[in-house]
Parts: C-alpha cells; structure tokens; sequence
C-alpha cells in the first residue's frame, strides 16, 4: 500500500520564552493509504495539533508534512486551501455544519467549492447520505437532526469531495456511547468498503478498539504506535 | 445559487439586527429622497418665483438696456424678433414690454418705480400679472387704466378708480413729460420688491406716452420645457443673441439665484455624505458582529477549502443583499413620503428668499434619479461598508478559529 501521510522531524511550539511549550516534538509517523488510525493520548498530548498539522490548518515551526508525496508545510494560505479542498475531509467534534444549510446542502456546498456541476452534486449527495444512512432527512436542517444524525452528515461531507484522508478530532466526544459507537462503524464501513483512509483522535477505549493502529502520544512524543485487527 | 442562498439565509440568522441595519439603511435612502425633493422643490418655487412671476423664462434685450434700464436701449426689430420665437416650437409664449422708470405720483405722496407697458393678452402667458389682481380689473387695453401693486398703492394711499402721475423721460429727445393714469386695479405678488415699485399700463399707452411706437425694451420667453432656458447652446437663444441684441436665459438672467441653486446642490451632496458615512459606520458595525458570531463557522468552511476569496465575496453578498432589501424598504418609504409631501406640501409658513416669494406650502419633486440612483448608490455603499469586514473575516486563520476543536 502507497503512503498517504508521512511526517518528519515534526515540531511544534506554542508560547514564547519561559512559557514555550512543545506540543509536539520531532513526530515521525507514516500512515499507508486505507489505513484507520487512531491517535491516542491524555489532553494536551498533541492529537489535535498533530492533527491540525497533517490538515493542513496550523504550520510546524520544524519539519515536513507529506500527503500523498506533496510537502504541505511550507506552502502559503491560499495552496493550502485548494489542498484542503480536494485532498483532505474533516469532521469537527461538533458544531459541524453550517447551521443555515440543510444536511443535503451541507454535503453539496465543498462540492461547489470543487466546481462541480449541480447535477454532478445532487447524485453525489443522494450517493453520500445513503452511504451513511440518512436517506430521507436531506432537507432536515442541523437544529433537525440529533447529534449522532449532524456526525453522520458531517462524515458523508467529508468524503463527498473524494479526498485521499479523512481527519477526525474525536468525532465521538459529544455523543452518547452508543451512538459514538455506531458513528465510527460507519467510518468503519466506508473505510473497508471505499478504502479511504481514516485518522482520528479519541479517548474513548470502545473507539480505539475499533481502529487497524493506534498511535499514543504523550507530551507530543509518540509513546507507542502499533498495529491491531489486522 | 447555493452561496447565494448561503448569504440570504446568514441574513436572517439575527432577525432584530438586520431588521435594525435595515431600517438603518433604508431611513438614510428614505431621507435622501425626501431631501433631495425638498431642495428641488424649493429650487423649482424659487425659480417658478422669478420666472412665472414677471421676467419669463428668458428674455431678449438689446445690449446694455439691463445696467441701467436706460430707455434709448430698446430694440429695433421687435417684430421680427417676435416673429422668430412664435416660429420655435419649443417656445410656448413670449410678450413685449416697454420698461421705464419714472416717478409715480399721487395726491398725497410720490415714490420712485418702475412702469411696464405690457400687451394684456399675451402677458397673461407670461407672467402672473393677470393672476395677480387683487382687487379691480385687469388691463382692458384702455388708453389709461393702469395697475399697481398692493403695497405702492399703500404708499401713494390711493385705492382703485384714484388718479396717479407718471412722470419719466422720453426716448428719443430725454424730455421730462407727464401722463395721467386711473388705478384700475391692485396687484399682490406675494414679492416685496415688485409689489413696492412696479406699475403696469398698456403696451399702446406706454410706446405712446414715451414717443417709442413700434419699439420695444424687452420681450419675455416661456418655454414649452422650462428646463430649455437653461440651455445656453439653444439654437433660438444662439440665433437672437447676436449682434446687439442679447437672448438669455434666467441663470444668466439672475445668477445670484444660480449660485444659489448650485449651492443646494453642493448642500445635498453634504447632507447626503454625512448620511451615507453614518449608514456605512453602522453597516460595518453590523457586519463585524455578524463575523464575530459566526468566527467558528468560518474556521470550518477554511478548513474545508473555502479560499479567503471566496469568505470575502460571501460578506459582500450579504451586504449586498442586505443593501438591496433595505433599497427596495427604502424606495417604496420613499416614493410613497414624496408623493405624498408632492401634492399636500410641507407646511414652512410663508417667507421670502433672495427676493423671491414662497408660498407657505414647500412641495417635494419627484425624479426618477430618486428612485433608480440613490438606491443604487445606497446598495453600494452598503457592499462598500462590508470591505473592511470582508476582508477581517477572510483573514481568519482556520486554526485559531477552531480552537475548541480540530
């Protein structure tokens, strides 16, 4: 299998002075394509800067980042951007989606950023929300659906763009266990059966069990990375 | 069409706030309009004062007659000059005048003042002589009848049916001659000046009296469209003003009341700048906590590939949606005040500017630059305002925004 990510030397720093803090400290990681990682770790271990990092949403102070062989980390606001857009899908812990868009439209509007054509964009979107289960809530507004609904359409937004990695920063965390359970055997599914590749952080044993590899980090250096269910 | 919806539906996330940037908005084009009526209602009483009462839309003079109103300054071809404006057709009417000054005597007192000798039909064209009397009866074309504003006869104290004395120079040897009139009636312009000092006899009487037969001073022009007097380049004008004859309009005519004008012009623009300055500093206002509301959603669409561009174009949309709707608020607001201010007026009690008379009633004019300019002008203002926000909100980083979370 091809590398999709892969990180080198990866540093970062907040706060200057006495106060610096290193959130993380020379990161090497390598995830193959169609992989589902999880990254572990108590808070304030690193997850979502490494994360924010490989997302292309925050710049290193040291380091490379390599998706799919392209080094992301030096590029400007704008490369970035595009990059986001047709490489890489997000799902947020909450507060996902736009609030004035139906679900349907939610998963539409990145599709519009691509450029694609309406008709393009409205089989995709039927194409998506079945993947996830929510045929027949399309027209439902975020403030209509419950919060493992909104996790289902902020996940088939994030595949509707095709990307090459789906990032996930504990996609679970608002939601009941069950329903988080269920949440992530739909990223499950997706990833076996369209063998997207999957990287998500959480704190949550019953996730993390569900994941090929689980990568700890503590004090933003990587404390184990092994390989489970495969 | 999905931004586009985007942007309207962001409108109405916050009722109360686009209501009140609303109103905001449309009240700024609402007193716009009305304004803008306003001057150029009291522009059009103010000019209607100088141009229905007495002097016409334009007039044809020989040169030098309006210094001094010097009697041997009249004109010597006042037929073919007449003859030429009845042939234009943009000119509606014109009348011929002899205008001397003289004193004016009764048998109690003696003023100095201006005598017009005007032909009774065609004056009623002209000027509002007719439609002034006040009391008596208007020139009949007797030798000797002669009209004479309210306020000179309260001067000479004489009443309608009493004898005055003109006395004035003649045209052609400057002799001191004396005529006899009878008051036949009072005239009330409403204008201190004209009421104070001028008489009004026979055009006959006056080419007569003054040893002028077949010669003129003044021949005063109406237009079709007033708007022509204006016109400086107009062929009629260009044609008659050669030579020794002079044919102006009434800017050149009275330009301290063209100043005027040009400075209500200068007063809206004002008015108008100080207004869309407010608007915009709310608008602005408005949209940064519109921005400031939705900082998180904006880390989201970054973070999924929205360009900075495209946040950016998406605050102007809103605020051009927001202009339009306020526009549209506003116009309506604005056609229905004026229209109303139009035919009821606006009570300012009666008063006299520069010399000109206005009637206590001050009636807004309706043009379609109010409708179509103004609320293109405020539309983009309104964009324009949203600049400054556009740009702060295409400057938010996706990682500072999404600080609670990825």
């Amino acid at each position: 299998m091809s590398t999709v990510i892969e990180t080198k030397n990866l540093c970062r720093t907040f706060g200057e002075g006495e106060t610096q803090v290193a959130a993380l400290d020379q990161v090497d990681i390598t995830i193959k394509a169609g992989e589902f990682t999880a990254i572990t770790g108590p808070s304030g271990s690193g997850k979502t800067t490494l994360l924010q990092l490989i997302g292309g949403l925050d710049e290193p102070v040291m380091g490379d980042i390599f998706l799919s062989g392209t080094n992301i980390a030096h590029m400007s606001g704008a490369q970035l951007s595009d990059f986001r857009r047709d490489h890489i899908g997000f799902i947020f812990q909450s507060y996902n989606l736009i609030p004035v868009l139906s679900a349907q439209e939610n998963i539409e509007y990145i599709m519009l950023l691509q450029g694609i054509s309406a008709q393009a964009r409205r089989e995709r979107v039927e194409e998506m929300l079945a993947l996830v289960g929510l045929e027949g809530l399309g027209d439902r507004r975020p403030a209509q659906l419950s919060g493992g609904q909104q996790q289902r359409v902020a996940v088939a937004r994030a595949m509707a763009s095709k990307p090459t990695i789906i990032l996930a920063d504990e996609p679970t965390a608002n939601l009941d266990s069950t329903t988080g359970v269920a949440l992530i055997e739909v990223m499950r599914e997706l990833n076996k059966k369209l063998g997207m590749t999957f990287v998500f952080s959480t704190h949550d044993h019953k996730i993390m069990d569900r994941a090929d590899r689980l990568i700890h980090l503590e004090d933003g250096v990587i404390q184990l990375d092994e390989l489970r269910n495969s | 069409m999905l931004t586009l919806k985007l942007a309207w539906r962001n409108l109405f996330r916050n009722v109360r706030r686009t209501v009140l940037t609303c109103t905001l908005i449309s009240s700024a084009l609402i007193v716009l309009i009305l304004f803008d009526g306003m001057l150029l209602g009291m522009v059009d009483a103010m000019v209607g004062g100088i141009t229905k009462t007495l002097s016409g839309e334009a007039q044809v003079h020989k040169k030098g007659f309006r210094e001094n109103l010097a009697p041997e300054f009249y004109l010597q071809n006042p037929d073919e000059i007449a003859a030429a404006l009845s042939a234009d057709e943009r000119i509606s009417a014109h009348a011929s005048r002899v205008i001397v000054g003289g004193m004016i005597a009764s048998s109690r007192n003696t003023i100095g003042g201006v005598i017009y000798g005007v032909d009774a039909e065609s004056e009623r064209n002209v000027s509002k002589v007719s439609q002034s009397l006040y009391e008596g009866k208007y020139l009949s074309g007797e030798k000797r009848e002669i009209l004479i504003g309210k306020l000179m006869a309260e001067l000479l104290e004489v009443e309608v049916g009493d004898r005055i004395i003109i006395t004035a120079a003649s045209v052609d040897d400057n002799e001191i001659i004396q005529e006899l009139f009878r008051v036949s009636g009072l005239v009330e312009f409403g204008q201190t000046e004209i009421d104070e000092s001028i008489a009004f006899i026979n055009l006959d009487a006056a080419q007569s009296f003054l040893g002028m037969q077949g010669r003129v001073h003044e021949i005063a022009v109406r237009f079709i469209n007033a708007e022509d007097a204006k016109d400086t380049a107009l062929p009629i004008l260009k044609r008659l003003n050669q030579g020794e004859i002079e044919a102006l309009g009434w800017p050149e005519l009275q330009p301290s009341i063209a100043g005027m004008i040009q400075m209500t012009d200068i007063s809206s623009g004002l008015i108008g700048s100080i207004l869309f300055i407010l608007t915009a500093l709310g608008v602005i206002n408005s949209m940064f906590m519109s921005i400031y509301e939705r900082l998180y959603e904006f880390g989201i669409a970054r973070a999924i590939g929205t360009t900075p561009g495209q946040i950016f174009s998406l605050v102007l949309l809103e605020a051009f949606l927001l202009g339009a709707m306020a526009s549209v608020i506003g116009l309506a607001m604005g056609y229905f005040l004026s229209s109303y201010f139009n035919v009821n007026g606006i009570p300012v009690g009666e008063f006299e500017f520069s010399g000109v008379g206005i009637d206590g009633n001050l009636r807004t004019e309706l043009r379609s630059y109010q409708f179509i300019a103004f609320p293109i002008y405020v539309t983009v203002l309104t964009v324009i305002a949203a600049i400054y926000p556009g740009i702060f909100a295409s400057k938010i980083t996706p990682s500072r925004a999404l600080q609670r979370t990825l």
